[in-house]
């Protein structure tokens, strides 16, 4: 019997292994292509008409394939149920509100299912989910269309005729175009028109200047505005001002009152010496509370609306007197 | 005259067939010879497969490009070329030169082993020559002539990509995505199958004919021609009926 | 008439009353209306070399492939050591033909093998197993028998006819046989290297102890040779005795054959 050397066996076994190698490739690639051995996730959609779709067509998600037409089949006369299977990877991309629908690979190409995703947001789509579809764009379904807008152009250009007759028929119409002196006025009103916009845009810049200077905290009003302490301070002081202002009030209600009644503050106010310590009294209260009064509003001047000018006042003073 | 000896030689070629698959199988197991023959009819053959793969895609996508360019489908070329070379040219061309190599030297061989009496040697040295001769040589065919497609088809491609890149520039990757995405199982699978058919056929016709071989010389001669002739034929016979089988299958 | 060549002894003397190892009884055989034997019969004992002598044509070589199994018979029985070969199953057929020795006419040496390998071949082939060492020996020991030592890595394609013939013979005796069927020996060799041959059967027989059948025309290696000689005339064993019997027989078909 032939011996063989050991290194026939090892070409031969190189030669097999290269020839099914590229034989394993290519039905991998295959395989992959048509998602037999990735997981896959199996969603339907339901059609009225899918246009001679085939199983094993693609489905495209923004024109990427991502999973083939697995199953169609008749469910009623006006339903074709399609069955999709999706490439795991692209799950979270496909949500359950996608649409799907019919479309063909270029002018004369396969048949296939685009997936559109709507704005608005959703979960991810799950196994076993229905997709909502829109109905393919068919031929006869445009010539409907068509058939409307004709219609419609019909009943335009009868009305247009319409309106162009008319106003062919209506000499005002056309005295009004040819008078020279509204054309004059009319003139002088743009004029007039121009004139007032000018201003207006000098009091918008005026405007913005002033709003400008308030954005950036200059002047008491822009300080006002961007100084939160001093907002709490001010909330403050106006209501001690408020209670004040009601004592105020009332006592001068009480005054009011004792003057009018019959025994009337003039003749208490003579005649009983209590009545006018008494008054006496009110008036010092009076006195305390205006006193008060003034003393809330300077605090007030003191904290706002002054300081920032007393500084700056200050400031203008000890230039003044290091310039000389 | 000629139809009978035709359908009589096709009777006794089904009845040696019959015999391989009823002996074939049994042991002894002519392991060592049959890896043997293995590598002498399909490593052996690799080069002269290989270079007709290579021209074959080369002129196919050279071939092509002028009539693909007027209709503006140069970018088709791979996809038309792969389809072709997978589908139909890569096992039919294989196979005939694989008949013509191997066939021819099946039939020699086992043609002039017949006249000089080593068939009957074997015979009485405690071998079945049926098995270690015919059964190993037909196996060998059989499980190379696919390997030798396999390869061919991959040795075609890359000269159509070659060729393709004479004349303008495409990357590897496009390339095979192009050829990869027209292709389908039904594209691949049923094109391997048929060239363990091819295989067959080669084998069984030429160990037929050499087995049988007249005496003399001139037998050896006439085993070595019949048998590339009448593979050739069954090759192109069994193509037609592969093609209608796979229609029939709903694989086209 | 050959002067007969004077180194040459005359073939050893058969031990009468031996065994016989092979009987091939009524045999007939025919290829389409072509009868190539009829009722033929012949025993042969054990150590003895018997010639089958007839003309080309007369179905000599189909005898001993009957004998060996090779084709089947139409009609009558042929029993090689005791085994009826006919009703063997391939096993057994087998295991018989390891101890029948078959010298074909053109070699049959296998052309992909060397010389080594083609010995090595029977004896593996035969289910017999023994350690490199011993496959070594025996193949150097046969190649020895017939004067070809140096021979064993070269391939048959590198050889003589003569020398292809005495491999053949060595392939043959590599399994110690007990009956060796020698297909023409000695046709189509000069005959020089035909005088050795025939000289080879006979050291064989001195040596081994084998019994043989011999197919031959050649008169030469019939009168070497020879314990007894078996006429094949028109498919039957026309005569059967002894070289210098026949040669003495008046008889026209015996004396066609020897006179020259």
């Amino acid at each position: 019997m032939p011996q063989r050397p050991a290194s026939t066996y090892f070409r031969l076994g190189l030669f097999v292994l290269v020839g099914l190698g590229c034989l394993v490739a290519v039905l991998f690639m295959l395989g992959r292509k048509q998602n037999l051995f990735g997981s896959s996730l199996e969603v339907q959609a339901d059609f009225r008409n899918v246009s001679g779709l085939l199983t094993g067509n693609n489905v495209r998600l923004g024109g990427i394939s991502v999973g083939t037409v697995k199953d169609i089949r008749i469910v009623n006369d006006s339903t074709v149920r399609v069955g999709l299977s999706l490439d795991r990877a692209v799950q979270p991309y496909v949500k359950k509100n996608a649409i799907a629908s019919i479309g063909t690979d270029g002018l004369v190409g396969n048949t296939i299912i685009n997936l559109k995703a709507v704005p608005t947001p959703a979960p991810a789509i799950e196994s076993g989910d229905v997709l909502r579809t829109t109905a393919p764009l068919a031929l006869d379904a445009m010539l409907g269309t068509l058939n409307v807008s004709n219609k419609n152009l019909v009943g335009i250009t009868k009305d247009l005729r319409e309106i162009t007759h008319k106003l062919n028929s209506s000499d005002a119409f056309w005295q009004l175009l040819s008078d020279q002196r509204l054309a004059l006025e009319m003139h002088r009103s743009l004029q007039n028109l121009a004139a007032a916009t000018a201003l207006l845009q000098g009091s918008a810049t005026d405007m913005q200047q002033l709003t400008h200077g308030l954005r950036q905290g200059r002047g008491p009003a822009g300080y006002l505005l961007t100084d939160t302490a001093f907002a709490g301070r001010m909330r403050h002081a106006t209501r001690q001002l408020a209670s004040t202002s009601d004592t105020l009030a009332h006592t001068l209600a009480g005054l009011k009152r004792q003057i009018q009644t019959p025994n009337g503050p003039l003749n208490t106010l003579l005649a009983d010496t209590a009545m006018g310590r008494n008054l006496r009294q009110s008036l010092r209260n009076v006195e305390l509370g205006t006193a008060g009064f003034s003393q809330n509003m300077d605090a007030l001047k003191h904290n706002f609306l002054l300081r920032g000018y007393f500084r700056k006042q200050a400031r203008k003073d000890k230039t003044r007197t290091a310039a000389p | 005259m000629a139809t009978s000896t035709t359908v009589a030689e096709t009777g006794a070629i089904t009845r040696f067939a019959g015999r391989f698959f009823q002996e074939g199988f049994r042991p002894r197991y002519e392991v060592q010879e049959l890896l043997h023959q293995c590598f002498v009819v399909g490593y052996q053959s690799l080069p002269l497969v290989g270079i007709t793969g290579f021209i074959m895609g080369m002129v196919l996508t050279l071939q092509s490009r002028p009539t693909m360019a007027q209709f503006g489908a140069e970018s088709w070329i791979p996809t038309m070329v792969g389809l072709t070379i997978i589908r139909e040219m890569g096992p039919i061309i294989t196979a005939l030169i694989f008949a013509g190599k191997i066939g021819s030297s099946i039939g020699a061989e086992l043609g002039s082993m017949r006249v000089t009496e080593q068939i009957d040697a074997m015979e009485v040295s405690g071998t079945n020559p049926f098995k270690y001769l015919v059964a190993t040589r037909v196996l060998a065919t059989t499980l190379m002539l696919p390997v030798l497609t396999i390869l061919s088809d991959a040795i075609g491609l890359f000269a159509s990509f070659l060729a393709i890149n004479l004349k303008g520039v495409t990357s590897l990757a496009l390339f095979t995505n192009n050829v990869v995405s027209a292709l389908t199982f039904g594209d691949v699978v049923p094109a391997v199958i048929k060239t363990f058919f091819f295989g067959f056929a080669v084998g069984i016709i030429g160990c037929y004919k050499g087995y049988y071989a007249e005496k003399g010389t001139e037998g050896v001669g006439q085993a070595a021609n019949s048998a590339v002739v009448a593979s050739s034929l069954v090759i192109f016979i069994l193509d037609l009926l592969a093609v209608q089988t796979t229609g029939l299958l709903g694989l086209n | 008439m050959l002067p007969a060549p004077a180194p040459v002894a005359a073939p050893a003397p058969a031990p009468a009353p031996a065994e016989i190892v092979l009987t091939v009884a009524n045999v007939s055989k025919a290829f389409g209306t072509n009868q190539v034997l009829r009722n033929f019969s012949l025993d042969v004992r054990r150590g003895e070399n018997v010639v089958v002598l007839g003309k080309s044509g007369a179905g000599k070589s189909v005898l001993i492939k009957c004998i060996i199994g090779l084709m089947p018979v139409d009609a009558g029985t042929i029993r090689v050591l005791g085994q009826d070969v006919a009703t063997l199953d391939h096993t057994a057929l087998d295991q018989l033909r390891a101890k029948v020795g078959f010298l074909f006419q053109s070699n049959a040496l296998y052309d992909s093998m060397t010389v080594r390998e083609n010995l090595l071949f029977p004896l593996r082939r035969h289910w017999l197993t023994h350690s490199p060492g011993e496959e070594d020996e025996l193949v150097r020991q046969a190649l020895e028998d017939v004067g070809l030592g140096h021979t064993i890595d070269m391939m048959p394609a590198e050889l003589s006819g003569g020398m292809r013939k005495r491999i053949a013979l060595a392939r043959t005796l590599i399994l110690q046989p007990d009956i060796i069927l020698y297909d023409e020996p000695t046709t189509g060799l000069d005959p020089v290297t035909a005088r050795e041959i025939d000289q080879l059967i006979r050291e064989v027989q001195q040596k081994y102890g084998t019994s043989s059948v011999i197919i031959s025309h050649d008169m030469n290696c019939v009168r070497l040779t020879a314990n007894r000689v078996a006429l094949l005339v028109e498919g039957r064993c026309y005569a059967l005795g002894t070289y210098a019997e026949l040669k003495a027989s008046t008889d026209p078909a015996i004396h066609e054959f020897f006179s020259e």
